[in-house]
């Protein structure tokens, strides 16, 4: 498998120094992006389920970025770690998207959103049991036999966590990777919130996470509530969070990295610099591993 | 259907957050942060109806625009308590929002909103669908026997409509005077349809129009489906055709 940006591609536009920072796939930046500009920038996410069901303008442009950039599909309606399995027909979907879009990566979120084929549209998380594990390892095989090709999974930020819970997120985190032959997406904020929210310490976690499975690193915004953290992609990375990131890149320079924003999302200019600042801790890390 | 531990609890979990918080899945939660457990489920309880709230904000924007912020918000509330969401793409939700609306008391006073989000629902629908390559208005007429059959691209749908919406869809964002018995009092068809792109084109059909298109997309011979339309003369019906074949909905003649 390719899992990286330089897979897969139609077309490159700007790459180079930033070769493996990209930047979540926006319809507010459609029209800005459309008019080539010069970009700091050298792929895109796309949220899976906004072009699944459609054959609109919103694929119409995915397809022509497509033609200039590399673009990994992220999805949030797998449901993994569901006992019923993936809904009947998503993977097929899924499947047909991926054909045309061709992603050089394709990952989800490891919870599980829905049950009773009512679906919350949210990220629900996991006990930490071999239960869960064997649950998703098999839908992991089911996906990755229909997809034909390995699949990414992004550790959840979470609110609570349960007294059935057998070992920490990371050792689940890991074990679902190694039994179910997929890769992990590491959301070093996801990380970090739940770190925080769970008291738990977050250099343990990320430091715990073997660099050989990791495929892709997001980077996103919390809000702090005052009485809890809350992953809403609203706003930069913290402090806390890019000194995470520059821990957690040091060991996996290569891995391509994605500045997350999905509320109060910024002007082209204002994520373009987030996505600069991440490449630019990366590049200070590559340079000081051993030649 | 399993019933293991991790089936409970997901079950549990799933009817919290759509119906109401379960005590076996908060005695079996500690809350993050200085959450207490109830307040943890809590923050995915409330999670829910906000993104199904935004979901019909966005396909139904216009009658958010109409109803304004508590009206919409209360019409939301209760259509959300009713029908949960069984789709993986939240753009699917809300196909029973024009009789929801239709049902509510507000309808009395404005009769025409489940109308104009049944308007707003078919646009979304359209805004999704692929488009089609028609044929050619010079091939069209080479093929338009009274024998030939049409067969219509995917970019296409057909209105009958019992109240006149179409204005206040395009009515401008500024625009807050009310709207007024004349503006939806009567009927309207409409054909909205995409032509060589995604741009979405609407145009006003006459009642016979609306006939003669509807049997000609049921498969209808052209001549029958021309017969069929009430009061469509001959006029008309070449004033249609030119219609049909100038926006290229058809794609096919068999």
């Amino acid at each position: 498998m390719n899992a990286t940006p330089g897979g897969r591609k139609r077309g490159t536009r700007a790459e180079g120094e930033n070769a493996f920072v990209g930047v979540g796939l926006r319809p507010v930046h459609f029209p800005h992006l459309l008019k080539r500009p010069r970009v700091a920038v050298s792929w895109f996410e796309a949220l899976t389920e906004n072009y699944l069901d459609s054959e609109g303008r919103p694929l119409e442009v995915l397809l022509k970025i497509r033609d200039d950039f590399p673009v990994a599909l992220h999805g949030v309606s797998l449901s993994i770690g569901g006992v019923e399995g993936p809904r009947p027909g998503y993977l097929e979907k899924l499947k047909a998207l991926a054909e045309r879009v061709e992603p050089f990566l394709i990952t989800d979120h490891l919870c599980f959103t829905g049950a009773h084929a009512s679906n919350t549209h949210d990220l629900l998380p996991l006990p930490y049991t071999e239960e869960a594990i064997l649950t998703v390892a098999r839908n992991v095989g089911i996906a990755q036999d229909v997809l034909g090709r390995q699949i990414a999974l992004e550790n959840v930020s979470s609110y609570l966590s349960y007294r059935e819970s057998k070992m920490t997120e990371w050792e689940f985190l890991i074990a679902v990777a190694r039994r179910s032959g997929c890769k992990i997406l590491l959301d070093v904020n996801n990380a970090y919130v739940s770190a925080v929210n769970h008291r738990f310490s977050p250099e343990s976690y990320v430091d715990a996470v073997p660099a050989e499975l990791v495929a892709q690193i997001h980077l996103g915004g919390y809000t702090d509530t005052g009485k809890f953290l809350f992953d809403t992609h609203s706003r930069a990375p913290t402090d806390p969070v890019w000194e995470l990131y520059r821990r957690t890149i040091r060991r996996m320079p290569a891995t391509p990295v994605l500045i997350e924003w999905d509320e109060d999302v910024p002007e082209w200019a204002g994520l373009e610099a987030q996505a600069i600042r991440a490449a630019e801790i990366q590049r200070e890390e590559r340079e000081r591993q051993p030649a | 259907m399993s019933d293991s531990p991790l089936d409970a609890l997901q079950r549990r979990f799933v009817r919290s957050i759509t119906f109401m918080a379960d005590p076996e899945l908060v005695a079996s939660v500690t809350g993050g942060g200085a959450l207490t457990a109830a307040e943890a489920v809590d923050v995915y309880r409330g999670g829910y109806p906000a993104r199904l709230t935004e979901a019909l904000g966005e396909t139904y924007e216009i009658c958010w625009r109409v109803l304004g912020d508590e009206a919409f918000f209360a019409a939301a509330r209760g259509f959300i308590a009713r029908f949960p969401s069984r789709s993986h793409n939240l753009s699917d939700y809300g196909a029973e929002f024009p009789e929801f609306l239709e049902s509510l008391p507000i309808a009395s006073d404005a009769p025409y909103l489940g109308d104009l989000a049944r308007y707003a629902w078919t646009f979304k629908e359209l805004f999704h669908a692929p488009p089609h390559a028609g044929l050619a208005a010079a091939v069209l007429a080479a093929k338009a026997r009274p024998e030939a059959v049409f067969r219509f691209g995917s970019a296409l749908r057909l209105l009958a409509l019992r109240h006149r919406v179409y204005g206040i869809f395009r009515r401008d964002d500024e625009d807050e005077s009310p709207i007024q018995e004349a503006d939806w009092k009567g009927e309207e068809r409409l054909i909205l349809y995409k032509k060589e792109g995604n741009p979405i084109y609407v145009r006003e059909l006459t009642a016979p129009e609306h006939a003669a298109l509807t049997a000609l997309a049921a498969g209808l011979p052209l001549a029958d489906a021309l017969a069929s339309a009430d009061g469509l003369d001959e006029a008309g019906a070449q004033e249609l055709f030119g219609f049909v074949s100038a926006s290229g909905i058809v794609t096919a003649v068999a």
